[in-house]
């Protein structure tokens, strides 16, 4: 996984972003993370950055975040440059964080929840994009 | 975590739902590391409860700015209802909330008077110059009027008809203001670059306590159809007695119209001799109303009642056809002289239907009567006053062989070209005009130059009211043709009219 370090202060919120070998970008938020709307348009953001005009897949590691706000929801809710985005998650807890902005927010692309990330990749990976 | 810390931690989510439940959503429920199941409920309550929150708020923002956009609305409507479009002064529904609002206000104190004004003589206006200069007059005299009566709510009530209310003020200065606005219009008025003079029929109503608002209005209303009665330029104070007439005037209103359908009214005949023969040359057509109570009235007690009923065409229209029926059965028995005349007056609202010609002549073919036998007798101030309309109408009675009069000659301003272009045939100089004639020298000068007059313009002359046999024989030294009065005969019914004819060879 070629990751690529966002130390910077206004990047505080992400981890991680970066391609891995299947050519899906991977984007962490920080454990106990809240989201809001600022920090969900950095985001989106950098992953524009990233997929530089390209239909990219993107997984989304969501485990541990905290709160979405519904303004960063509607961020999320328009159009960037991924092609699919699998939403990863292990507890209760992501899961509902997760389905709610799926059934409140209509989704740009198509978009799903998982607890496996194996099961995400092969989703991605059927979703028909071009492969970096 | 322990059972117990489960359910403490399900107590606090149960606390947490209340309060979200009593409408505080801002509330929101902690979220534990544990990510376990009563985390992602309360998480979804977290998320449900953001949702109701900004669509609760989302709600109230729409609400407001529908609720202004509605007031906006609302006041725009209240705007155009309030304000006459035309003038920009305010409307009659305004000044009537206005008034409502001075009579409540006022107490025992000053009361609020009520100054109304009609332009005079405002649809020749509109007729000979067009409706875009009568807008032009009617935004100027406006302008006028406002700047005669600042500080008062003025409004423009219907097409001529202004109001202005007064209010807080004694009745002297009332007057004053009336008298006032009724001058600020004199100044001339350019419309559509003719010079144009106003003056209006204005009807005061000083308040008194306990009168309501309508009757405020209604009462300035009657003062001022008494002020238009009287002529141009007139100002008349609302008084108890002109109530009364109004109130008389709307019964006779109401008479009038079972009148028509009940037979009541008829006509009366009054010969017109030829003087230079001394034979009867004709007779004037003069409507009565037989009424039930009040007796035979004369049409001067009517008239003016069937005018505003509107009921003006429809008498005339019965004229008409009565006295042209009546003169078929006189040809036909027992018979009438080869030049012989039935005059019938019509009115000037007569005279603006367009069908007049067409209606008179089928009535001619329908009782046999040559259009040389009837003559219509028309006003000189409605055929001054009537314009285009008029004198097509004229003309085409002319055409058909009907002979037209001129009734009252003398009494109007007719100019002396404008008498030479009538398609009339016939000028009646009024009986005013005999008065003196045989007593004093510089009035029989006059009637002489007047009848002179006449004949220059190709004209016979009529004489009306002659009185007694002096007067006749003058008239007759003056060249004056044809005369009728009580000398010579009253207004006689259809039996004696028809006597007279029998026995006019034996006479």
């Amino acid at each position: 996984m070629s990751e690529k370090d966002l130390g910077s202060s206004n990047g505080q919120d992400i981890s991680s972003l970066g391609f891995d070998s299947d050519g899906i970008l991977r984007l962490e938020w920080t454990r106990g993370v809240v989201i809001d709307a600022p920090s969900a348009q950095l985001a989106m953001d950098r992953v524009n950055e990233m997929c530089g005009g390209r239909p990219t897949p993107l997984l989304i590691d969501m485990a541990t975040t905290e709160s979405v706000s519904r303004a960063a929801r509607a961020v999320f809710a328009k159009r960037c440059d991924a092609s699919a985005i699998a939403l990863l998650g292990s507890s209760a807890v992501d899961r509902v964080l997760a389905n709610f902005f799926l059934g409140v927010n209509a989704a740009p692309v198509p978009t799903r929840f998982f607890t496996d990330d194996e099961e995400a990749v092969r989703w991605l990976a059927s979703q028909g994009h071009d492969g970096a | 975590m322990t059972a117990p810390d489960d359910e403490r931690r399900l107590e606090e989510l149960v606390d947490g739902i209340v309060v979200l439940s009593s409408g505080d959503l801002s509330n929101r429920l902690q979220v534990s590391p544990a990510r376990d199941g009563i985390d992602a409920v309360t998480t979804g309550i977290n998320l449900l409860a953001d949702e109701l929150q900004s669509m609760y708020e989302e709600l109230e923002v729409r609400v407001a700015q529908r609720t202004a956009l509605l007031e906006a609305a609302k006041a725009e409507l209240r705007r155009v209802i309030n304000t006459d479009e035309l003038t920009g002064l305010a409307s009659r529904s305004l000044l009537q909330e206005k008034v409502a609002e001075a009579v409540a206000g006022a107490h025992g104190g000053r009361q609020p008077a009520l100054i109304l004004l009609d332009l005079d003589s405002f649809q020749l206006i509109n007729d000979s110059l067009g409706h875009a200069a009568g807008d032009t007059v009617l935004r100027e005299a406006a302008l006028r009027l406002s700047a005669a009566g600042p500080g008062h709510l003025i409004a423009r009530l219907s097409g001529d008809e202004f109001a202005v209310l007064v209010v807080d003020q004694e009745p002297d200065a009332v007057l004053e203001t009336a008298a006032r606005l009724g001058e600020s219009l004199k100044d001339r008025i350019d419309a559509g670059g003719i010079a144009v003079a106003l003056t209006a029929g204005t009807g005061v109503r000083l308040g008194e306590p306990g009168l309501r608002g309508e009757e405020l209005i209604r009462d300035a209303d009657i003062a001022m159809h008494e002020a238009k009665k009287r002529g141009r330029d007139t100002l008349r104070v609302f008084s108890g007695a002109m109530h009364e007439a109004a109130k008389q005037r709307v019964h006779l209103v109401a008479e009038l119209r079972t009148a028509l359908a009940a037979n009541e009214l008829e006509l009366e005949y009054q010969p017109i001799i030829d003087l230079r023969t001394g034979k009867i040359a004709g007779a004037e057509a003069l409507i009565r109303w037989q009424h039930p109570d009040l007796g035979l009235l004369a049409p001067a007690t009517f008239l003016d009642a069937a005018d505003e009923a509107g009921l003006t065409g429809e008498i005339g229209h019965w004229v008409l056809r009565n006295a042209i029926a009546q003169t078929g059965r006189w040809k036909a028995n027992p018979g009438i002289p080869a030049d012989f005349r039935t005059h019938i007056n019509l009115s000037p609202a007569d005279l603006h239907h367009v069908d007049l010609a067409p209606f008179i002549e089928s009535l001619l073919v329908g009782h046999g009567v040559e259009p040389s036998h009837i003559s219509i007798e028309i006003t000189e101030t409605a055929i001054m006053r009537g314009g285009p309309e008029v004198a097509a109408t004229m003309q085409s009675l002319n055409d058909l062989g009907v002979r037209i009069e001129i009734d009252d000659f003398g009494t109007g301003y007719s100019s002396i070209s404008y008498l030479r272009a009538l398609p009339a045939a016939q000028a009646k100089i009024d009986k005013s005009l005999l008065d003196g004639l045989t007593t004093d020298r510089q009035q029989e000068e006059f009637v002489a130059a007047i009848l002179q007059l006449i004949h220059s313009a190709g004209l016979g002359a009529v004489a009306e009211g002659i009185e007694d046999r002096e007067q006749a024989d003058r008239l007759r030294q003056l060249d004056c043709e044809f005369g009728q009065g009580y000398f010579f005969s009253r207004p006689l019914s259809v039996a004696d009219m028809t006597e007279l004819l029998a026995g006019r060879d034996a006479a």
